[in-house]
């Protein structure tokens, strides 16, 4: 099969697709609010030290009480006092004396080392690419509103879009133990791990993704475990050492001119040995305070994820005949080590797919990752990150494919980031469309660093595809 | 009620808190070091222990661009506070806190009055305007003081003898700690204040 334009357009769509995924959750807002460094909570950003881990898990608020880190003025809507004179008054809160935006950008420039790697091959034989050079803008809202209730927000801009990524009222320490019962309302990323959805130096996203009803065209956007959602979420720390999320979110519904019932339902635990706690309480400070993001801990979570998305029936791209529904179920786990400077990630899950071929066939899904880092000095990170996604569709060719990323992340200063990355895939076997023609794909992390690859001029559905597919530049600024 | 009337009424309460315990006073002063030091301005630090049967007095809190003013009023249980109101708008003066009250609204230049028999903190509110906060500190006695900006206090006239020195916070605390005084000398007493 030769690259055509089609194939170009399917990979453009492919990492459009990932493109939700690149937005970081480093908020210069935050660093405003308390008067601090962005690298109290972050090393290369969006990448969190244990303690911004804590921050984040405590529904962006500081251990201990938080207003009292609080530095920057604020109106009060109410006084303390008002709780006294309670329901004859409105609860107090506060309201930043600015408004508790953002803003930052960033895109990715390429180099095709091999101009017959499959993303080349898609822009004519390209050998530099600077056309995403510049490619999101997003304005983030960070603020509390007292002791327990913050909010975030978050849109994001490109070529001609603009999308709310997030948009979440974080309801904390209910009731029981402070960090035991919390909720959060509205629009996030689904909570699988003890850590953020950005955590990693190389891959932008903790968990290696897979859009499965994407992959065999059947949606043009599909379920993955990590976007951005509607819903309700409850999380929970105890006594430090144990946190667990359950969830319910709106899913992924294409046919938007009716309502299905295409809710997500998800869940997880996860445990910390050693280091600082999950919720930072009670912390004496880092080790080594050269060192704040360095400590000794083992992490590991398990989580669980059923999906209900729903689609056009393949072939006819509307919404009547009768759309057509995939469930997924999802079981996976994963494990953080941490000794000193040097830090080991490693997860895996199992995804079941009970529509997921052009054909309306099973496809069950094992997807692997691990990213071994180091900090060598507060703003240079070498990391190396390994990720493999395997499909085993009924009906069709096994797909495996082993995306390599040798990189290093570094801050020009604290806000501002570049990531440079190296792209190698391994590939065996390809999707198939309902013809069984093999079918260029994507999956898997942010478009600076994802799998990308298309079937050649000779390539077979079972044929193999080993490829240096691009060395990427990631840059962002943030303030 | 203007400003020199407010003044004249500061005076006259100086002039009641002067009885004999003066000439053979000690004085108890220091600093209180506040973490975190944004909740400073709401510290008072008072004796407890000390004997005295003073002549009551009136004090005032104003209330002027929408602020309580002085913004932490220290004042001895049987004591009267006179609420001022020298803004244009109408303000109203409320507090949950000990023996809960409400003075009403009132306009610009009118007042209103409020005696106060318990010990403890007050917050002052003002129903239409609730970002306004003040505090009146009921102290058991006079030998009471708010600190300044530098966090420094002094209480003067301080019959001799052994007391308890305590510190109120609006959000912190500390211990109490004994202190003695001794006639016409200074004790000197650093506190900290923290969660």
């Amino acid at each position: 099969m030769r690259i055509s334009a089609l194939v170009a357009a399917r990979l453009s769509v492919a990492g459009a697709l990932l493109l939700a995924w690149t937005d970081a959750l480093s908020i210069p807002a935050f660093a405003r609010k308390y008067g601090t460094s962005c690298l109290t909570c972050h090393t290369v950003y969006p990448k969190l030290t244990p303690f911004g881990e804590a921050f984040r898990r405590n529904g962006y608020r500081f251990p201990g009480v938080d207003s009292d880190y609080v530095k920057q003025e604020t109106v009060a809507l109410g006084q303390e006092a008002n709780k006294k004179t309670f329901p004859n008054s409105v609860w107090p809160g506060t309201l930043p004396i600015s408004v508790p935006l953002a803003i930052g950008f960033n895109g990715q420039a390429f180099l095709y080392p091999d101009r017959t790697s499959s993303v080349a091959r898609a822009n004519g034989g390209a050998g530099v690419s600077f056309n995403d050079l510049v490619k999101e803008g997003h304005i983030w809202a960070g603020a509390s509103v007292d002791d327990s209730i913050t909010l975030w927000g978050e849109l994001t801009f490109s070529s001609g879009s603009a999308d709310v990524e997030h948009a979440q009222i974080l309801l904390n320490d209910l009731f029981g133990p402070k960090h035991a019962v919390n909720l959060t309302v509205g629009r996030g990323f689904p909570t699988l791990t003890s850590f953020g959805p950005h955590s990693s130096y190389l891959g932008d996203a903790f968990i290696t993704t897979v859009p499965v009803t994407a992959i065999y065209g059947l949606s043009s956007d599909p379920f993955t475990l990590v976007d951005n959602y509607n819903g309700v979420e409850l999380t929970s720390v105890i006594g430090g050492r144990v946190n667990a999320s359950v969830g319910v979110t709106a899913g992924k519904n294409t046919v938007t001119t009716q309502f299905f019932n295409s809710e997500n339902v998800y869940a997880h635990l996860g445990a910390k040995l050693g280091g600082m706690r999950l919720d930072g309480e009670g912390s004496q400070g880092p080790v080594d305070a050269m060192r704040p993001w360095a400590e000794d801990a083992v992490t590991v979570d398990v989580f669980g994820f059923r999906s209900r998305e729903t689609f056009p029936t393949p072939g006819t791209g509307s919404a009547t005949p009768p759309p057509v529904a995939n469930t997924s179920l999802t079981i996976g786990a994963d494990l953080r080590a941490q000794l000193g400077s040097a830090e080991l990630n490693a997860g895996f899950y199992t995804q079941h797919n009970d529509r997921g071929t052009a054909s309306l066939d099973v496809v069950n899904t094992n997807v692997e990752w691990g990213e071994l880092s180091y900090v060598l000095f507060p703003w240079l990170v070498p990391a190396v990150r390994v990720e493999r996604i395997e499909l085993r569709p009924g009906g069709g060719p096994n797909v495996s494919d082993i995306h390599l990323m040798p990189g290093i992340a570094f801050l020009v200063r604290a806000n501002i980031k570049a990531v440079l990355v190296g792209n190698i895939e391994f590939a065996d076997g390809f999707p198939t469309d309902a013809t069984g023609a093999p079918l260029p794909w994507a999956g898997g992390n942010a478009d600076w660093g994802n799998f990308v690859v298309a079937p050649g001029a000779a390539s077979t559905p079972t044929s193999s595809t080993h490829e240096i597919e691009s060395i990427s530049l990631f840059i962002a600024w943030a303030m | 009620m203007g400003s020199n009337a407010l003044r004249t009424l500061s005076a006259a309460a100086l002039l009641v808190s002067a009885p004999g315990v003066r000439a053979a006073g000690g004085t108890v002063s220091g600093k209180v070091d506040v973490t975190p030091p944004k909740y400073a301005a709401e510290t008072v630090v008072y004796l407890k222990g000390v004997a005295e049967s003073p002549q009551p007095r009136t004090l005032a809190m104003d209330q002027k661009n929408m602020t309580f003013i002085p913004h932490v009023l220290v004042v001895a249980k049987g004591d009267t506070v006179k609420f001022l109101n020298h803004d244009g708008v109408g303000h109203n003066v409320y507090s949950p806190d000990g023996d809960a009250y409400n003075l009403g609204t009132f306009k610009q230049n009118e007042d209103r009055t409020h005696k106060f028999d318990q010990e403890g903190p007050y917050s002052q509110l003002c129903s239409i305007h609730p970002e306004m906060l003040g505090y009146i500190f009921v102290a058991p006695s006079r030998f009471a003081a708010a600190v300044d900006p530098k966090g420094r206090f002094t209480i003067a006239d301080v019959p001799p003898g052994s007391y308890k020195l305590a510190v109120w916070n609006s959000h912190l605390k500390a211990p109490d700690q004994p202190v003695t005084v001794t006639a016409g000398g200074t004790t000197e007493v650093n506190v900290t204040v923290k969660r």
